[in-house]
């Protein structure tokens, strides 16, 4: 799906949660309306879709490196502070549609909060990080989503629950402490996720499962917008109720990938 | 015939030819006995003998041609013999020339061979006599304390070929060069020992001349990194006293000074400006004599004293400003909120003004320590693998980010962000608090005040030279305004315009109220109260101008602060992403823009729903009493007194000019473009509720006509569209009879596009009581 390996693998289909006790979605298409408007490419006048990620976590936890591994493909053993925020942009092509993640990486040093902080306004996808083999830095992510909330509008965005660091835990202690980090998800109303930047362990599957839920809701927004311009009358609502929703929702693990 | 039959088989076999030839045995001939099938194998048979006969034909034909080609080949022969012995000979000849070849060529190899073993041993001959030299040298440079020329010699000496050295023992006089090396050696220890002392000496007595002179001694005697860090040591104490001066002065300042509010970053400044000069000083000295690629070293040293001195200011200045308390006072203000406690903000103006300046010289320093050390590697690196580039990049990547400068500034600059964003929405506040608005002016105070504050943090931030700190108040500033400063325009338009109809009394109440409400809710906002209707109408209309004005002062301020940004980023400042981050930030913010603007169409639409249409529907329902079913004698009575449209004019001329007067003119043209679709929309469903004559029609083409032109002459945008279905209505109307509408549609409409559909265009013919009505029904449209 992405822009580089040009097979347009989003276009039709959602790629899955990580689990479904902590997931925001289960559906495994898009909206109906959006699929109908990407293929008649009717995806509004404005150009190109940029949706704004925030990650956000305690210092050291891998936010950089999770980035680097997803935007360049790269892992650096070496620790490099981030300095106030950092910022990549990953272009997608998704069922058609060039799309583009702006992430904006924000340092989890104490003396940064207040620059990071001013980046936080305007966020479609909130990531919060943390790191499996340090409970801590979990417990720290309500703190830093609750920062990050303050600046948007509720209800405005996605939120994640990442650990990263998988490859450094075993299996048992990932087991026990992905549970406590579902517990947090589902207090969060975020979808979790565990990866690990130094293998590329899921870190490709949550960036995609990111901007497809980013790309849906920027593009519904979008199509809103221009619906209530044009004052349609309710031409969308016969589509909504489709039987294909319930379906897919109990279906949708044997449907997915 | 039995001989051809035999002697054609073979071939025709052979082949896999006709298959007839091999069928004709002469058992088969001979067993055939019916006449029809002996005819049959005789035909057969003489075909065959006529074509073997063709080919025995051809085949003598070719004789001639292959005999003489035997002679040519028989003559051949002797020539042949005669080139074989000549080749044999010049074969012997080749191999004679090759051994001879080779002779020689050994030859020149061993006369190389001598020739570089003879190079080798003038070389070594010289070396040994260099070395001789050097020992015999040093003595006496040392005995004359000409340290320059024992260095050299020790130099020399160190440069030697060691095996050259091992082989010169092995000679005759082994024992003597074994007691000059050992004489050499001691020689070089003492040097290095004097010189160490003579540079700590020079350095105690501050001699800059004899400092540099051993300093230029340290890398001959292969000391480099010794004499660097030596160096610096002594640059360092520099340093250290002139920023020590430096602070006392500081202290000793008088409060009145010209430069006393911005005398730390003063003080940082004079610190780097030394440093600096240092830099630029010894740059050369070290390249000629340490060699390229050695500055990052003097400078790792410099840093550190760097580091101590910009903590010592920093301290100071953290101290005696009271940095701290007043950021965790402005901390306090904004969770609390309570008027008494809050800090004000013109007391953190001249502080943060500061700060941004200490930062902008932090910024302009490091930068220049990495340029200067990147074209340092450059030219050291030039001949290195990309793995040592790699390696010095990221050593000098360590350097800038990780020393204690770096760190410093961002504490101070992470507290700066708070305090300029609490700084900005508290005078943000405050120039709404004290909004006015001056007769004949279509905007109130605010609005400049509040983008002159915008601006003004924006551009402080923009003056610390940090890309993060100036996006960062990017965003801080769009949020004030979007939020913040859009919500209090919103409120006052909520408030609404007060028609001055009988519905006055009712909406003054009203209005009264919610002006008490938001008051009180608000606390801080619009204590003033609108005591009567026109003022409420004045504020309303301000407001609306304000919005406007909002909208473009922010895509003024965008494009203002992107002409700065890539002045800044051409300086070279900000990293590889830091165009991308202000071009997201800014483009955020031009976002901002169109709120405003969507404001503003909601406003006007209120402003034309409430105020406009409440007027203008009753004028327009007068036209419902003015009969359009008229004859000749009362068409021309309307002629002298119009009956409607004349006041209808005179009547809007009036309104629109109140709104003319207090709106700007892009906001007064998209009103009358509103008010005129208003007239269009209503004048449609009057038309539609009278009837006509046929005068009655021309009546209403002129009425209509003349409202065109009067609208026309008051808007700016084309209206003709607006009212091209009334303009098709009237056309109707004025016709003779009823099937003379064909004359205008379908294909003969020509470049009329019809607005009406055939239902309507039935509706409206039937609006003329002269027509009838099985007339209507019977047309084809």
């Amino acid at each position: 799906m992405r822009a580089s390996n040009s097979s347009p693998l989003i276009a039709l289909y959602y790629l899955q949660w990580y689990t479904p006790e902590a997931c925001l979605q289960f559906k495994d298409h898009f909206h109906a309306l959006v699929r109908s408007a990407c293929q008649q490419r009717n995806t509004g006048t404005v150009g190109l879709k940029i949706s704004k990620v925030v990650v956000v976590g305690d210092l050291y936890v891998g936010k950089t490196s999770l980035i680097n591994r997803f935007c360049k493909d790269i892992f650096d053993r070496d620790y490099k502070a981030t300095i106030g925020v950092d910022f990549e942009i990953e272009r997608f092509e998704i069922a058609g549609v060039p799309y583009n993640l702006q992430i904006w990486d924000t340092a989890g040093q104490e003396k940064f909060k207040c620059i990071a902080s001013a980046y936080y306004r305007g966020a479609e996808v909130i990531i919060t990080v943390f790191d499996l083999a340090d409970i801590q830095t979990l417990e720290h992510t309500k703190q830093w989503l609750e920062d990050a909330l303050r600046e948007n509008e509720p209800g405005s965005s996605f939120i994640f629950l990442v650990g990263t660091k998988k490859d450094l835990v075993s299996g048992a202690a990932c087991e026990r402490t992905e549970l406590d980090a579902i517990r947090f998800a589902n207090e969060m109303q975020a979808e979790y996720w565990s990866v690990s930047a130094k293998t590329g362990e899921n870190v490709k599957e949550f960036f995609s499962r990111v901007a497809a839920l980013a790309f849906e809701q920027s593009m519904l927004k979008e199509l809103e917008k221009s619906n209530g311009r044009m004052a349609q009358i309710g031409a969308g609502n016969l589509i909504r109720n489709s039987p294909e929703t319930p379906e897919s929702n109990s279906q949708a693990s044997l449907n997915c990938c | 015939m039995a001989a051809p039959g035999s002697g054609l088989r073979l071939p025709a076999g052979e082949g896999g030819g006709s298959a007839a030839a091999s069928s004709l045995s002469m058992e088969r001939i001979r067993s055939l006995t019916d006449l029809p099938e002996l005819e049959a194998a005789y035909s057969r048979l003489c075909g065959e003998e006529k074509g073997v006969e063709e080919e025995l034909e051809a085949l003598l034909e070719q004789q001639s041609t292959i005999e003489s080609k035997m002679v040519t080949l028989h003559r051949l022969g002797p020539n042949l013999q005669l080139i074989e012995g000549d080749a044999r000979q010049l074969s012997g000849m080749i191999t004679f020339t090759c051994n001879l070849a080779e002779n020689v060529s050994s030859k020149v190899r061993q006369l190389d061979l001598a020739k570089n073993r003879l190079y080798q041993a003038i070389q070594r001959a010289d070396d040994i006599l260099d070395l001789k030299f050097c020992m015999d040298g040093v003595q006496t440079a040392l005995r004359n304390e000409d340290y320059e020329q024992a260095a050299a010699h020790i130099h020399r000496y160190l440069s030697l070929d060691k095996s050259v050295i091992e082989l010169s023992r092995q000679g005759q006089e082994g024992s003597i060069i074994d007691a000059n090396l050992k004489l050499l050696q001691e020689a070089e220890q003492r040097l290095k020992i004097i010189v160490t002392e003579k540079f700590d000496v020079a350095t105690k007595q501050g001699d800059l001349p004899q400092v540099e002179r051993f300093f230029k001694i340290f890398p001959l005697l292969g000391l480099h990194e010794e004499g660097l860090s030596k160096f610096s040591e002594y640059l360092c104490k520099q340093v250290a006293n002139k920023a020590k001066e430096n602070l006392l002065l500081v202290m000793e300042t008088d409060m009145s000074d010209r430069r006393a509010a911005v005398i730390f970053a003063d003080t940082l400044t004079l610190l780097f400006e030394g440093i600096a000069r240092i830099v630029e000083t010894h740059q050369p000295i070290v390249e000629t004599y340490y060699g390229p690629g050695k500055l990052y070293t003097l400078i790792k040293h410099l840093q550190v004293e760097c580091d101590r001195q910009v903590e010592k200011v920093v301290d100071t200045f953290i101290k005696q400003r009271d940095y701290h308390r007043q950021f965790q006072h402005v901390q306090n203000s904004i969770v609390r909120s309570s008027a008494t406690e809050k800090i004000e903000p013109r007391e953190l103006d001249p502080i943060l003004t500061e700060v941004t300046l200490m930062n902008a010289r932090s910024e302009l320093y490091l930068r220049f320590i990495k340029r200067r050390i990147v074209s340092d590697f450059e030219v050291g690196d030039s001949m290195a693998s990309e793995e040592v580039k790699q390696a010095h990049q990221k050593s000098l990547d360590k350097l800038l980010n990780n020393c204690l400068l770096s760190r410093t500034m961002q504490e101070l600059i992470g507290c700066y962000i708070t305090m300029e964003e609490y700084f900005m929405r508290e005078t943000v506040n405050k120039a709404v608090a004290m909004d006015m608005c001056e007769k004949g002016q279509l905007t109130s105070s605010m609005v400049d005040d509040v983008f002159y504050i915008v601006k003004k943090c924006i551009g402080r931030a923009l003056s610390s030279s940090s890309i993060d700190c100036l996006c960062a108040m990017i965003n801080h500033s769009t949020t004030e305004l979007e939020s913040d400063f859009r919500e209090v325009l919103c409120t006052k338009l909520k408030l609404g315009f007060p028609a001055t109809t009988f519905q006055d009394i009712q909406r003054g109440v009203t209005s009264a109220v919610n002006i008490m409400h938001s008051s009180l809710q608000q606390g801080k906002f619009d204590t003033k109260g609108i005591e009567s209707t026109d003022e409420a109408k004045q504020s309303f209309l301000v407001t609306l101008n304000n919005v406007e004005v909002c909208s473009e002062n922010i895509m003024t301020l965008k494009k203002t602060l992107e002409s700065d940004c890539a002045k800044l980023l051409s300086q070279g400042f900000g990293g590889e992403q830091a165009e991308a981050k202000i071009d997201s930030c800014l483009a955020d913010m031009a976002a901002v823009s169109n709120k405003f603007r969507d404001l503003l169409q909601e406003g006007l639409s209120e402003l034309n729903s409430t105020a406009v249409k409440p007027q203008v529907k009753p004028w327009i329902n007068l036209f419902l009493s003015v009969s359009h079913n008229i004859e000749e004698e009362e068409f021309n009575d309307y002629e002298a007194n119009d009956p409607w449209v004349q006041q209808f004019i005179i009547n809007l001329e009036q309104q629109m000019a109140e709104f003319k007067a207090g709106l700007s003119p892009v906001i007064y043209d998209s009103l009358s473009s509103l008010t005129t679709s208003l007239i269009a929309i209503e004048l449609e469903k009057v038309v539609l509720k009278s009837t006509f004559s046929r005068l009655g029609g021309l009546q209403f083409d002129k009425e209509l006509r003349s409202l065109i032109a009067y609208l026309t002459t008051v808007t700016t945008w084309t209206i003709r569209d607006k009212f091209a279905r009334l303009s098709q209505m009237a056309t109707i109307l004025n016709l003779e009879r009823v099937t003379e509408i064909l004359d205008y549609w379908g294909p003969n409409s020509g470049p009329l596009t019809w607005r009406l559909t055939p239902a309507e265009v039935r509706q409206v013919l039937a609006l003329r009581i002269d027509f009838r009505s099985e007339d209507i029904k019977r047309l084809r449209l």
